[in-house]
Parts: C-alpha cells; sequence; structure tokens
C-alpha cells in the first residue's frame, strides 16, 4: 500500500465536491457582495433592496483583509460585484490594490457629500460612525474633559481605558494624530496614553464600557453606536458621551461603505444597488440598525442618536486613514500600546 | 502544500519591515509565547495525567459519572471559553464585584500576566492529555501494578516508577496536540490581548500588507512544530508496549473523607471547565432568544453538520492509510517524514494556512497560464474541495494520532501468523489490521470532527457562498460584542460537540469491553 494507490481516488473525490461548489447558478438578475460588516447588519438591507428591485443579491461575509487577498487572487474571474466593509483605511487599500471601477452618477453625488466619497468615485461612504470620549457621571467632571491629546494628561493616570491597538478603529484615530500633529507628537500622546492606562487595553468597546460601569475606570473611548446599544439596554447606565476636540480639530469620523469591483459580472446591477444604499429609504435602515450616523444627510439620525445633539467632525480626508495607519501601528507597537 | 508556499517565501525579503519586527515586536513575542507554551505545557500535563489516573486507578465516589464528564469541555471552542470567563471573572464580571461588595477586597485586571490566560488554555485543552493518557493507562496491566503493591511500594512510587513512565508516550502525544493548538491559536489571545507570536504574524499581513513577512514567521512557527514533534518522537522512544487488557480492576480504593476530597477535586475541574461555562452561555442565550433566534439557524446547523461530516470521513480515511503502513516492512524513511510533513499543519494559524491555499493554487494557475492553458483559481476559490482540504490539513495531526495508537496496540504475532498462513497484504489489511483499528479510527474521526466543527479562521476565508457554520455566527456577534447572542450558535455547537463526545466515550466503553 502506498501513495500511488490513493491519491487518484482522493483526487477525483474532491473534484467531484468542488463540482458541487460550481453547479450554483450565476443569473443576470442577481448581484454578489464581499462584506466586512456583519450579517446580521446587511442582511435586512439586501432583503429589502430585493423587495424593491427583485434583484437578488448573494453575500459572503469575512475579515477585510482576507477578502481583500481574495478578490486579489480572484482577479478577473471573481463573481464578487461589490465590496464591503467598514472603515476609509479598508476602503483605501482595496482602491490602492486596483479593486474597485469608478463609479461617479448623479444619484450617488446628490445623496452622498464629497467628502466621504472616493474623488475618483472608487468608493462610496454609507454610514458615519463617531469615536470619542466615554465618561463615568459619577467620577468624572465633563469639564475636565477636552481633548483625545488631553487624556495623555497625567491627571488620568490610572483612570484611562482604551481599545486593542490591533483594532482597526484604535488605528485610523492614531492615523488621524499624525496627521493633526507629526509623528512625534503623536508618539509622545500615545506614550501619556498608555502610561494612564487602568488596565490592558480592552478586545471590544463593550469590554470597555463595562469598565467605566464597575470603576476599573473612568473615561474610554468608544464608536458612539457601542454607547447607543448599551443605554438600549440599561437606560439608566451612569454613563455618558463627550464630543471630543470640539474647539480644535473634531470628534474623529470613518465610514463604512462600499465599491464596485473592477471585473463584476454585473457592473449594473452593482450600481443599482450602492445608488439603492444611498438612498433615504436604505439610509434609515443604516440609522436604526447600528444606530450609526447616515451619510446622507437629508436622513435623520436616530431618535437617541439624535438627542446626543451635533457636533463637529474631524474634516481630515479619510484616504488619510490608510496612507498613515502602517506608521499608526509602528509607532503603537514601539511605545509599547497593546 | 500550504507549508510549501509558506516556506518559498523566503526568496522575498523586506528589509525594513524586519528590521521593525526584530528589534521591537518579537523579542518580547517569543518570550511571552514561551512562556504561554511552558504554562500551558506544564499545566495541561499535570491535570490532564492526574486527572486520568485517578479515574482509571481510584475508586472514588461518583468516578463513573466524572469519567466520562471529564470529556465534554472539548466540546467547547477555546474562544467561547474566553469570553465566557472574561465575563464572568474580569473586572466587571460577577465574580469580582462580588468579591469587591462582599468581602471588600480590591478589584483587579485578570488579563495583566499570563495566568488567567494559561489557566484558560489548560482547561480547554486538558482533554487532549486526559482523553490519551487515559486510554494509556487503562491498557497497563494490573498484575503488574498489583505486584508493586505487593513488593510493598507506596502508590505515590508506583505512579511514578511503574504508570507514569508506562504511559509517557501518551502524555508526550496529548502535550504536542496543546502546544500546537496553542501556537495556531487567535482567538483566545485577541480577546485577553496577549501578544504572542501569532500576533506578529497577523501585524505583518494585517497592518503592513505584506504577505511575505507574514509567510515567513508562519514558517518559523512551522519550525518550532517540527521541533516539538522531533522531541515527542524522542520522548516516545522504542517503547512500545502491545497490550490489549482492559481491566476495569481499580488498584486503589478511596472512599471515607479523602475519596471525597478526590470527588470534589475532579467535581471542580468539571464544573470550571465545562458546567460553569455553560451556564452562563444558556443564561445570555436565555435573554437574547427572542432577538437572534430564527429558521437560518436550520441552514447553519445543515452546513455545519455536511462540513463536519465530509471532512472527518476524508480526514479519517486518509490518516487509515497513513498509519498502515508503520506496521509494514517496507518502513521508508521518506514516508514517515511525509506523515510527519502531513501532520504539522495542526501548528499553523487557520486563516494563514487559508491564504496558503489561496496563493499556492494561485501559483498553479499562473503556471497553467503561463503553458496556455486556463486560470483554476475561480474554479477552486470558494469551492467546497478547498474547504475540505484545508480542514484534512489542519486536522489530519488529530486523526492520525488516534488511529496511529490502535495501529501499535496490533500485536506483531497476529501479522506474523497470518502471514504464515498464506494471507495476502490485502487480505490482511481487510481481516486484521482495519477490524482491530476501527475503535481507533472512529474516535479519530469523532475528535476531527468536533475540531472542524469549532474550526473557525480557514472557514470564515474559505467557505463558499451560503455555507456559513455555526462558528462563523458565533464569531459574528462576538465580534460586535453582542456575546448574549452569539451564545444562541455557540450553545448549540457545543451540544452537538457534547452529543459526539457522548459517542466517542460508549465506543471506548464498549471496545474495552469486547476486548
Amino acid at each position: 500500500m502506498n501513495i500511488k494507490t490513493w491519491a487518484p481516488s482522493t483526487l477525483a473525490l474532491a473534484l467531484t465536491v468542488s463540482s458541487i461548489g460550481i453547479a450554483q447558478a450565476k443569473s443576470e438578475d442577481s448581484v454578489t457582495v464581499y462584506s466586512s460588516r456583519k450579517e446580521h447588519l446587511i442582511k435586512p438591507l439586501f432583503v429589502s433592496f430585493t423587495k424593491d428591485t427583485g434583484i437578488k443579491v448573494m453575500y459572503l461575509t469575512g475579515k477585510s483583509g482576507a477578502l481583500i487577498e481574495r478578490l486579489k487572487l480572484e482577479g478577473k474571474n471573481t463573481k464578487a460585484d461589490m465590496f464591503m466593509t467598514v472603515d476609509a483605511g479598508n476602503l483605501w487599500y482595496a482602491a490602492t490594490q486596483g479593486l474597485f471601477q469608478a463609479v461617479q452618477t448623479q444619484t450617488l453625488e446628490s445623496n452622498i457629500p464629497s467628502h466621504l466619497r472616493d474623488p475618483k468615485g472608487l468608493w462610496t461612504g454609507l454610514s458615519v460612525r463617531a469615536r470619542t470620549i466615554v465618561y463615568s457621571t459619577e467620577r468624572v467632571n465633563p469639564t475636565d474633559l477636552s481633548t483625545y491629546e488631553n487624556l495623555a494628561d497625567s491627571k488620568w493616570a490610572g483612570r484611562l481605558c482604551l481599545r486593542t491597538s490591533k483594532k482597526i478603529y484604535t488605528k485610523s484615530l492614531v492615523a488621524s494624530m499624525i496627521y493633526h500633529h507629526s509623528k512625534n507628537r503623536a508618539g509622545d500622546i500615545i506614550s501619556g496614553w498608555v502610561n494612564n492606562l487602568a488596565a490592558i487595553p480592552n478586545a471590544k468597546d463593550s469590554h470597555i464600557m463595562n469598565a467605566i460601569v464597575s470603576g476599573q475606570c473612568d473615561v474610554g473611548l468608544v464608536n458612539t453606536y457601542y454607547f447607543a446599544r448599551l443605554i438600549a439596554q440599561n437606560p439608566n447606565v451612569p454613563l455618558k458621551l463627550f464630543w471630543a476636540n470640539q474647539d480644535t480639530t473634531g470628534v474623529h469620523v470613518n465610514v463604512s461603505g462600499a465599491g464596485v469591483i473592477k471585473y463584476a459580472p454585473n457592473t449594473k446591477g452593482a450600481i443599482k444597488l450602492l445608488e439603492w444604499l444611498s438612498s433615504a429609504k436604505a439610509q434609515a435602515i443604516y440609522a436604526s440598525l447600528n444606530k450609526e450616523y447616515p451619510a446622507n444627510q437629508n436622513v435623520a439620525s436616530d431618535e437617541v442618536v439624535s438627542s446626543w445633539g451635533l457636533f463637529k467632525q474631524d474634516k481630515m480626508n479619510l484616504a488619510q486613514t490608510g496612507i498613515l495607519q502602517a506608521d499608526a501601528v509602528k509607532l503603537m507597537q514601539i511605545k509599547g500600546y497593546r | 502544500m500550504p507549508i510549501f508556499v509558506v516556506a518559498l517565501s523566503w526568496l522575498f525579503t523586506e528589509r525594513e519591515l524586519w528590521a521593525h519586527f526584530s528589534t521591537v515586536l518579537l523579542p518580547n513575542l517569543i518570550s511571552a509565547t514561551m512562556v504561554l507554551l511552558i504554562g500551558v505545557g506544564l499545566g495541561v500535563t499535570l491535570l490532564g495525567t492526574l486527572l486520568a489516573y485517578l479515574v482509571v486507578m481510584v475508586e472514588f465516589p461518583g468516578r463513573r459519572w466524572l469519567e466520562w464528564a471529564l470529556f465534554l469541555p472539548f466540546a467547547i471552542p477555546a474562544y467561547v471559553l474566553a469570553f465566557v470567563y472574561l465575563g464572568v471573572f474580569d473586572y466587571s464580571g460577577y465574580v469580582q464585584v462580588w468579591m469587591r461588595e462582599v468581602l471588600g477586597l480590591p478589584g483587579f485586571d485578570i488579563r495583566t500576566g499570563p495566568w488567567a490566560i494559561i489557566l484558560t488554555f489548560v482547561l480547554v485543552f486538558y482533554p487532549y492529555v486526559y482523553m490519551m493518557v487515559r486510554a494509556s493507562f487503562k491498557r497497563q496491566k494490573i498484575n503488574i501494578i498489583e505486584a508493586g503493591q505487593l513488593l510493598g511500594a507506596s502508590p505515590l512510587r508506583v505512579f511514578f516508577k511503574i504508570s507514569l513512565p508506562m504511559a509517557r508516550p501518551a502524555v508526550a502525544a496529548g502535550l504536542l496536540v496543546t502546544l500546537m493548538e496553542t501556537l495556531a491559536d487567535f482567538g483566545v489571545v485577541s480577546l485577553f490581548n496577549f501578544d504572542t507570536f501569532t500576533t506578529a504574524i497577523y501585524s505583518a499581513w494585517g497592518d503592513f500588507r505584506s504577505i511575505e513577512v507574514a509567510a515567513q514567521l508562519a514558517s518559523l512557527l512551522v519550525l518550532v512544530a517540527f521541533f516539538l514533534i522531533f522531541f515527542e518522537k524522542k520522548a516516545r522512544g522504542q517503547a512500545k508496549y502491545y497490550s490489549n487488557d482492559v481491566s476495569n480492576k481499580k488498584p486503589y480504593y478511596v472512599l471515607g473523607f479523602v475519596g471525597w476530597l478526590i470527588s470534589l477535586f475532579v467535581f471542580c475541574v468539571f464544573m470550571l471547565s465545562f458546567a460553569m461555562p455553560m451556564l452562563q452561555l444558556i443564561i445570555w442565550g436565555w435573554a437574547s432568544m427572542g432577538e437572534e433566534w430564527s429558521v437560518k439557524y436550520v441552514d447553519l446547523i445543515i452546513s455545519t453538520s455536511v462540513l463536519t461530516t465530509l471532512a472527518a470521513l476524508i480526514t479519517v480515511s486518509i490518516a487509515t492509510i497513513l498509519a498502515l503502513p508503520s506496521r509494514c516492512k517496507r518502513n521508508s524513511p521518506w514516508l514517515k517524514s511525509l506523515i510527519s510533513m502531513a501532520t504539522l499543519g495542526y501548528a499553523l494559524p487557520g486563516s494563514i494556512m487559508a491564504v496558503g491555499l489561496l496563493y499556492g493554487i494561485n501559483q498553479v494557475s499562473a503556471i497553467s497560464v503561463y503553458f496556455g492553458g486556463q486560470s483554476i483559481n475561480h474554479i477552486i476559490f470558494g469551492s467546497i474541495a478547498l474547504l475540505l482540504f484545508a480542514y484534512v490539513s489542519r486536522f489530519m495531526a488529530i486523526g492520525y494520532s488516534s488511529i496511529k495508537a490502535s495501529a501499535e496496540q496490533i500485536k506483531p504475532v497476529f501479522t506474523q501468523s497470518a502471514r504464515l498462513l498464506g494471507a495476502s497484504y490485502l487480505r490482511l489489511i481487510w481481516k486484521i489490521y482495519l477490524p482491530m483499528m476501527m475503535p481507533g479510527v472512529l474516535a479519530g474521526g469523532l475528535l476531527v470532527a468536533v475540531d472542524v466543527m469549532k474550526e473557525l479562521p480557514a472557514t470564515y476565508l474559505l467557505r463558499p457562498f451560503g455555507w456559513d457554520t455555526l462558528a462563523v455566527q458565533v464569531y459574528e456577534l462576538s465580534a460586535e460584542g453582542l456575546f448574549e447572542r452569539a451564545a444562541i450558535p455557540a450553545l448549540i455547537m457545543v451540544l452537538f460537540g457534547a452529543v459526539l463526545m457522548l459517542i466517542f466515550q460508549l465506543l471506548d466503553q464498549k471496545s474495552s469491553k469486547n476486548l
């Protein structure tokens, strides 16, 4: 008994099984989406789109980096028509890898403000998320709060909770620090943060808020929709949001968005889906489903979200988060920000 | 093949990134990884061996029930256990809140230092050692131990001089699997934010977009695995114990107070590693039932079952064939090294292996295009065959070690007499080897099935459209911090896993009665 006898049979089995994979019909009236946005957040949108247009949506969720690799390797033979992801850094990277085709239509231009779209139309932002300060109403006087940079001050020693540097939200925020100041100044801010940490950086924003509620720390940085989710469960939670950097650069914002794949088998369908996602109807679903800020300025935020009031946004071009991301990560690794 | 691709990456180097990695990241990561490996290694060896010894050699209250209950934690994926432990034991969890409010003790961050993560890994991986060592203890001839007792040796002396040396290969095998799993883990370490070597691999790939440096780092990981396998072979030595005599007679009876202490200890391990996490999952799952439960779970369960069954069948078939030649005379050295290579995949982080696979196929495609053929990427990518291939390469080690253990128990005398009677080699395989290896084959298949069901990274990257599994669902929800909702797919998964482990246990009992 040796390799020769079993290799052919295994191969045959593998090929038989693989044909099941490609047997799935590919029809003209369906759009295929690769998404790093999680299923429970995109499915309701797609269901509604199919109801409106009759176009079916097939989707595959995955991690952003892995999906980008897969799209690169699939190249011209890809089945994907659209790539959907969170964070402008990821969209920017996918664009630099030549995955997207430029899409500029009147509908998109009137629905989504230009600073949330790629200048060449390679990708379009579909929802806006703000990362700002959350604090304990029991132990923090909001007049002590001002900026992200200020959290590096030694008065916050042992009182700060941050999310891990491995999360893209942290990377983009630090990229904005490098952009607004310099690498050196950003390095000092990171060192200050690290010195002030009350605990090892958390894996999730929800862990940060739990830590503040239980008294492990007093202030932290979170994306606002996590806070919205927490107060939906527990309206009396002793936490509040504080809009950071209102007298300086503004609150750090980012987008989730999508682009049409360069070699999309169904470009027309993909553009239709993209336009539909920017429409008032879809944007309202975005706003209520994940409590993010709609990218379409004509659509109101969710009620709870509106109650936090308006704030000044950081107007840094979002492509910068991608361009400066590697520098940001290096800096955090050097300064020991886990 | 993924390993080959990973090794090829050394042809391309990026000096600048390497300089950053080797000065900033690697020194700390290597020492942290070593600490983790040593801690987890010691922990599983001590706990696994001790538990196995207690349930096999000692009769104490509740032993029969606890003996199988100790298998169950194998059904819980490591990342699920990690998020349950963080929820229960971290600063904001019930335990510490209670300790602060009732006992007035100061709170602390359980993620400081390596002890909590080591404990998590130990509780999730000890079943590997327990399983293998228990089987080995069961095969030890009771008369040797009785001889030791008669000669007046204390139980401790019997343990160290007789039982433990005889079980050494099993301990080494269990330890090997545990260490490879620990090296490959990404879920638990990211929840604890504990940086290991895997962190560097992901950083090279995710942050610096260098698949080459990631592959180079991954190849170092494979090298470590290679050494581990080498040491396991050494530890195994020439020791071969042919014995099928399984006795259910216990050499030691401990009833009274000490007996209850032993029960309490074993029960605590079971509580901590299975009952408590399950209870927490049930509480969370109950609270989010209305929000999360829907018909899509039917699809999730079907695709999980199909993938699991197919992967287990293929892995076991190949592993059986690989295990067979070890009994025949044509034992060529290159075949042995081929088998070692086939089991190395276990130490590679799942997503690195998956990307390695994609790149490998892309290379094959490129060659085919070069010679005027067609690219095969679009046929292979996103096909179930590729995913199955990934499962098989990743979990071969598990299937193989279980099947090989049963192949090694076949006494040479059977082969010799069959040969003397003129049986052909094929007939020998069909009539003697396969039936005698069957318990090992079934056990290996069940273990592979449980592992495949829990597998996340490769599934997440390679699965075809519409083949979401329960593990994928757990990840998608927990990645958003929705642990309560993630509890529902996690519970279903643990339930299936527990059923598989119970079947495993029943088979085990049956085979020990038959022999």
